[in-house]
């Protein structure tokens, strides 16, 4: 039936990337029929689209479960993500939350920038039977388990490595910094708040945690082994890194590679991502425009996280607010997932897999 | 008579002025013919009576349009049979022979009310004063037909869902096809045969208007009745796309 189902066990918000994506997109609803449209045209509409749902998502399990969900586009501007912007773009996720609410999803991931609501103090989730996720509970998993899996195979040892966390303030970012104290040297971590950072630096030093922290990269770069980037931003300069450091790039969009003064040098993945082995589906089937990746049935970790909970019946608000993100729910949520063959995603990168 | 005097616009402003109220008047009469026609489709007593209501109320928009431009010596060009108001006037009429009440409904109310609700606020909030209150009233009472429409088409698509898409479909792309080249950024089917000289789009800028951001308004306008009906937003967005750009 060309109507909604009315029981959708999950929905995910999200934004695209970048111009490019939205025209290969756009041309590939249009089919090739229609004469295929320049990004200068997309670009006079995409934006006015009020929030919907663009496709239907089937992603199976391991254990033979299935879980039926949509994708809801928000139509923000990639080149608006900016701070300048923040009350145009919160009143599309605000309208794609009050979609998600009217479809009826159980439970509602919060992907890209869209998680920015739900860290914040905003009131907008409730009442309703939804519950919303910014999904950085299974994103920061997949990242340390990325992590871990990357310096076996390498053989970097851990406990005598220092690792820097860029972004080490944000969810993700502490989510991160509190899983790996205490099994490294030493960690490096970078913020562009000072206040911030230094409260949470102290915190660790006062758990005789060895810290340095700066707000200057440039400053703690040299020193690090291991560099997890986590920081909402798009213009992180990576110079003077150490030869063979190995880096994770979870940032959002993924473009450390451009900005990497040698990446020959480097071992740098995508982390944060996660592989259904089981595969999902989307109908339409617009993978060809969208889909991105070298291996089969990859996505963010924030979206698997609604498919996880979605799996598991567990519909519940599991991730929210900055700084909630405990070891524990990181190991629940990931072993979940294990359980329903969603594991870290192969390591690649822009030119593919390792 | 009152005119708008040159000392107080420019030649400029009062060429793109009268050309939004001529396309403004044309839409009104088009509007007031097709509810017109849409009396003969309707067997229910009050539901025709509420149509002559309809047709009367888009007539005195129109005379209201028509005694501002009157009042400001506008240059006042009414073209019905247009091409892109006659095409639409087609479209409807294509539907009001089989009496398809519902299809005409979708053209009238939906259709072509988002675009005159969403562009009318814009000029509104442009022009300002005695010109931006008339706009305004009149936008607010074309909502009306909007919303009032939206129930009768949200029952219809849960009676039978997959028909009623099926035909909303046919529909959009006979008559939003129309809207979309009439509202491109130029005329993708030569000029529009309302405006008096050449195509008004180029020139609204000199009143702070801009023919993408009302295209585009009225488009959110549109996709939003859609979401109102029930119309699943994977369709909708697909018609969308898929519109002459
Ligand atoms: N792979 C996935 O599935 C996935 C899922 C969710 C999120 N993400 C991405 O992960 C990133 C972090 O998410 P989050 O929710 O943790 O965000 P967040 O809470 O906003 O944290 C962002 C952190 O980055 C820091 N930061 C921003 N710009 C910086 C810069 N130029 N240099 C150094 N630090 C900077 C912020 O602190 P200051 O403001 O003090 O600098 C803060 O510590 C985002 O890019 C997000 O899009 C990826």
């Amino acid at each position: 039936m060309d109507c909604q189902a009315p029981s959708l066990d999950f929905a995910i918000i999200g934004h695209q990337e970048n111009w490019q994506h939205i025209t290969a997109l756009i041309n590939d609803i249009r089919t090739p029929r229609l004469e295929k449209l320049p990004v200068e045209k997309i670009k006079s509409i995409f934006s006015f689209i009020p929030p919907r749902d663009v496709f239907k998502i089937n992603a199976k399990s391991k254990t033979g479960a299935e879980a039926n969900g949509v994708y809801i586009e928000t139509f923000i501007d990639p080149d608006m993500l900016d701070a300048q912007y923040i009350r145009t773009n919160i009143s599309k996720v605000m309208n794609a939350v009050a979609f998600a609410k009217k479809l009826g999803a159980k439970v509602v991931t919060m992907g890209g920038f869209t998680s920015i609501l739900l860290e914040g103090n905003f009131d907008s989730f409730s009442p309703g039977p939804s519950k919303f996720t910014t999904g950085n509970t299974l994103t920061a998993a997949f990242i340390v388990k990325g992590v871990e899996k990357a310096i076996t195979q390498y053989g970097i040892n851990l406990q005598e490595s220092n690792i820097l966390i860029v972004g080490a303030t944000g969810d993700i970012g502490m989510a991160c910094t509190n899983y790996f104290k205490g099994k490294t040297k030493k960690m490096l971590l970078c913020a562009r708040n000072k206040n911030r950072l230094q409260k949470f630096a102290l915190e660790l030093i006062k758990d005789n945690i060895l810290v340095n922290y700066s707000i200057v990269l440039d400053e703690l770069i040299p020193e690090a082994d291991i560099i997890i980037c986590v920081a909402s931003s798009t213009n992180i300069q990576m110079a003077n890194c150490k030869k063979n450091v190995l880096i994770c790039d979870a940032g959002y969009p993924k473009n450390l590679e451009t900005t990497i003064d040698n990446p020959a040098a480097v071992h740098l993945f995508h982390g944060g991502m996660g592989q259904v082995l089981n595969g999902y589906s989307i109908n339409p089937d617009y993978s060809k425009s969208m889909y991105h990746y070298e291996a089969p049935y990859i996505s963010h970790g924030c979206a698997l996280e609604a498919i996880v909970l979605a799996l598991e019946n567990k519909f519940e608000t599991y991730s929210t607010g900055r700084g909630n993100i405990t070891n524990d729910k990181m190991e629940e949520i990931y072993d979940l997932s294990l359980k329903h063959g969603i594991t870290v995603a192969p390591f690649y990168n822009t030119k593919g897999l390792w | 008579m009152e005119t708008l005097q040159p000392a107080s616009i420019t030649i400029e402003e009062f060429n793109v002025i009268s050309d939004i109220f001529s396309q403004a008047i044309t839409g009104e009469l088009i509007g007031m013919s097709n509810f017109a026609s849409l009396v003969e489709t309707i067997d229910d007593p009050h539901e025709k009576m509420e149509a002559v209501e309809h047709a009367n109320s888009e007539r005195s928009h129109a005379e209201g349009f028509m005694a501002y431009a009157k009042k400001k010596n506008l240059k006042i060009n009414i073209n019905l049979h247009s091409p892109y108001w006659g095409n639409v006037r087609k479209q409807f009429l294509s539907y009001a022979i089989k009496k398809d009440f519902i299809a005409c409904l979708i053209i009238q109310e939906v259709i072509l009310e988002s675009f005159a609700v969403s562009m009318y606020t814009d000029v509104a909030n442009a022009l300002g004063g005695e010109a931006g209150r008339l706009f305004h009233n009149i936008a607010d009472e074309e909502k009306e037909h909007l919303e009032h429409s939206s129930d009768i088409l949200r029952a219809e698509l849960n009676k039978d869902p997959k028909a009623f898409i099926k035909k909303f479909e046919e529909i959009h792309f006979n008559c939003m096809t129309i809207l979309a080249e009439f509202t491109a950024t130029t005329d993708l089917r030569g000029h529009c045969g309302v405006c008096n000289g050449d195509c008004m789009k180029g020139a609204l800028h000199h009143i702070g208007l801009d023919v993408t951001v009302m295209r585009g308004n009225a488009l959110a306008l549109y996709a939003s009745a859609l979401d109102n009906i029930g119309i699943p937003g994977e369709k909708s967005i697909i018609w969308i796309a898929r519109l002459p750009a």
